[in-house]
């Protein structure tokens, strides 16, 4: 029976012209939707390319010139000699340490355009590659990408509201209802059999037209854990989609008019998608404050200036605290700038540390904050699971500063000593200068925070469609 | 068959319904006459289970609405004023669907000769419901009837607004289902016309059955005056 009314009214639809423009614009925006996404994906790539083409063509030059050089020549002076391990490791030998886009980035780019996604690794504090900021319109970034997490969380419900707002209410107002209950059938039959025929049609169309462009796009499913995200991406679209039909169908049952449903309808869009999403940012800022960007580069530079005065000092503290990277007498390298400059990092790094740590700490609590309050709203419970399952969310970010964090630690370890020691950086250390892999996140870690927000989508969703049906019991069919 | 027992049907306080017992055998036609309020579109909306009765049952062959129903509605047929359709479907994907919620999946060709029988224009079966006029749309509402092979017809003032041939077409209709041994209740201002197709007429004031006779004992122009009188104060 249900699929009977689901049937009889896709046939009504399909003869509306307003269903079909509701369904062009849903397949318009998807579309372009998913365009945007994928030129940032690709502006990423070509980007990544250009950067992977720069590393390897300075080091192919690096290595040129050190065997040009004669075993036997003297020591080097010049601020570029390829001999000298500070010249290699913080500028002419500096690899990249870069992040691919996440595995389903073309689908929601979400706030990734606001996280670098690649640094430039040296042996200097993690202060100077840090701010290798991307040169981007910032009006752009402020207003987000139209990508399709755009689509979905703010356009998506707009057009299921459209196309479900009078399920029941235009039926009772043009007179059909009254002939439908007339037969064998149960109100609650006709208002499912409606809403499962709509949702189906709009969760086919949106879900069917986002992984055919973005398979379109360069989406690989043969990479590992694709599979699964897309998956998981579908589900939450569809578990969304729902929320809002479930939505519809509570206020239709209320049997209000159609023109009472929409204004109702349009003002919990307003509140949940619009609203809400900005309170939670204001409670998370105002709650959790970032410290001033300004406070942490006046931290650095009083640090630094303060380093530097005391400069020989530093570097004669050092050798005391690291006896065993005191150089032979004959070491090959003099104890020149760049010597002085690592013992003066150090002293900078620690003074720095804790002011950065701070920075870490609160977003690390905003997170922590919007973890619990995306449940408030299917829009932010949506928009976070969007961004985890793609691969552009701020745990994702995090995961990769980390990796950046330890390859940083990798790069000192390597160079410091050398440096320290003032040795000649040899043909074969050419070969041994680390290089950064970066490691995706753990589908575990990704699946289980979009399993909590999925959770969130579909509590709120069978509420809502269960008190719609009780309230059934009482719709006047038959007004007085 | 239709009966209602004690049926009444109160609204705060005021009784649109009045402790109404009728009895319709298959094959009668019973015309509910009465003023506008006077409570025939509320026993036809209690037969139908679209309100609850305040107090007392209306069955339908035996069995109570509130109780079934979903059995009641098998083998009921309604007919509104206006028999609203789904303006941009056919006749025939109209009727198609009605039967289908009645259990009663129809060929193309079924429904087109259930709806020719009904009176429709052949050509007109195939054209879009919003094009039809109030006459033609009764008579998909009478196809849905025949298509499921109503027991029961409920008519809720059906001629009102049709010109005297649709209206006459429609009499004819209504003597065939009751031919074919359909129980029909038919609320109606149209004392003429109750006269005519109806066995028996009954006339309701302020909910209440206050005149049930025979059409066959009653010549028209009594029927007038009769109305008239209790029309009266």
């Amino acid at each position: 029976m249900l699929l009977r009314i689901a049937r009889h009214d896709l046939r009504c639809l399909a003869a509306d012209r307003a269903a079909w423009i509701l369904v062009a614009m849903l397949a318009g925006s998807v579309a372009y939707g998913v365009y945007n996404g994928s030129t940032w994906v690709r502006f990423q790539e070509a980007t990544l390319a250009a950067v992977a083409e720069d590393e390897a063509s300075r080091l192919v030059q690096l290595r040129r010139d050190a065997e040009a050089i004669a075993p036997d020549a003297a020591a080097p002076v010049s601020w570029l000699d390829p001999r000298s391990p500070g010249v290699v490791a913080g500028s002419r030998g500096q690899r990249f340490a870069a992040a691919p886009p996440g595995p389903l980035a073309a689908m929601t780019v979400g706030q990734a355009d606001l996280y670098p996604f690649y640094f430039k690794m040296t042996n200097r504090t993690k202060q100077t590659f840090i701010a290798g900021d991307e040169i981007e319109n910032p009006s752009n970034l402020m207003a987000g990408r139209f990508d399709l997490g755009f689509v979905v969380v703010y356009l998506f419900p707009l057009l299921i509201l459209g196309l479900s707002y009078n399920m029941l209410s235009a039926e009772r107002e043009q007179g059909t209802l009254a002939m439908t209950l007339a037969q064998p059938v149960r109100l609650r039959a006709v208002l499912l059999g409606k809403a499962l025929a709509r949702a189906g049609l709009v969760l086919t169309l949106a879900i069917g037209l986002a992984v055919v462009g973005s398979l379109v796009a360069g989406v690989d499913l043969r990479a590992p854990g694709v599979p699964a995200r897309l998956g998981l991406w579908i589900a939450t679209v569809a578990a969304y989609g729902a929320f809002w039909f479930a939505l519809a169908l509570a206020v239709n049952a209320l049997g209000l008019a159609s023109a009472t449903n929409a204004v109702v309808l349009v003002s919990c869009w307003m509140a949940l998608v619009v609203i809400a999403p900005a309170l939670i940012s204001v409670a998370v800022t105002s709650l959790h404050p970032v410290p001033s960007r300004v406070e942490l580069i006046g931290a650095i530079r009083e640090a630094s200036s303060k380093a530097s005065q005391e400069g020989s000092g530093l570097l004669a503290q050092y050798y005391e605290d690291h006896p065993e990277l005191m150089p032979a007498s004959s070491a090959p390298i003099a104890a020149d700038f760049l010597v002085k400059l690592q013992a003066v990092q150090k002293t900078v790094d620690e003074t720095i540390e804790p002011v950065m740590a701070r920075y870490d700490d609160q977003l690390a609590r905003q997170q922590e904050l919007v973890d619990r309050l995306r449940f408030l709203t299917p829009a932010v419970a949506t928009q976070e699971a969007l961004n985890d399952v793609s691969g552009t969310s701020l745990g994702r970010h995090k995961h990769f500063m980390a990796q950046v964090d330890d390859f940083h630690q990798v790069w000192q370890n390597f160079f410091i000593p050398r440096v320290m020691r003032r040795e000649r950086f040899s043909l074969d250390d050419y070969d041994a200068i680390p290089e950064f892999e970066f490691r995706e996140q753990p589908l575990s870690a990704v699946a289980r925070r979009a399993a909590g927000g999925l959770l969130g989508l579909i509590a709120p969703s069978a509420v809502l469609t269960l008190a719609g049906l009780a309230l059934l019991r009482r719709y006047p069919v038959a007004g007085r | 068959m239709l009966e209602a027992v004690d049926l009444t049907k109160t609204y705060n306080g005021t009784a649109a319904l009045d402790a109404l017992s009728l009895t319709i055998a298959p094959g009668e036609v019973f015309c509910l006459l009465g003023a506008n309020g006077a409570g025939k579109t509320t026993t036809i909306n209690l037969f139908l289970n679209f309100i609850q009765p305040t107090k007392g049952v209306a069955r339908i062959s035996g069995l109570d609405v509130t109780e079934h129903p979903l059995q009641t509605k098998r083998h009921l047929a309604y007919i509104p004023e206006q028999v609203m359709l789904y303006p941009n479907l056919t006749g025939v994907e109209n009727l198609d669907y009605f039967a289908a919620l009645a259990g009663r999946e129809l060929t193309q060709d079924e429904s087109r000769s259930f709806l020719v029988e009904a009176g429709l224009p052949a050509e007109a079966a195939g054209r879009r419901v919003k094009t039809y006029s109030k006459g033609m749309r009764q008579k998909v509402g009478i196809a849905v009837a025949m298509a499921k092979q109503a027991d029961v017809l409920l008519l809720d003032e059906p001629t009102s607004g049709l010109d005297p041939k649709a209206s006459n077409e429609f009499s004819e209709l209504i003597k065939l289902m009751s031919d074919r041994g359909t129980a029909i209740l038919m609320a109606t201002h149209d004392l003429f016309r109750a006269k005519e197709s109806g066995t028996r007429v009954g006339i309701m004031k302020h909910g209440r059955l206050v005149e049930t006779l025979n059409t066959d004992d009653i010549g028209h122009a009594d029927l007038e005056k009769l109305y008239l009188e209790h029309m009266r104060d």
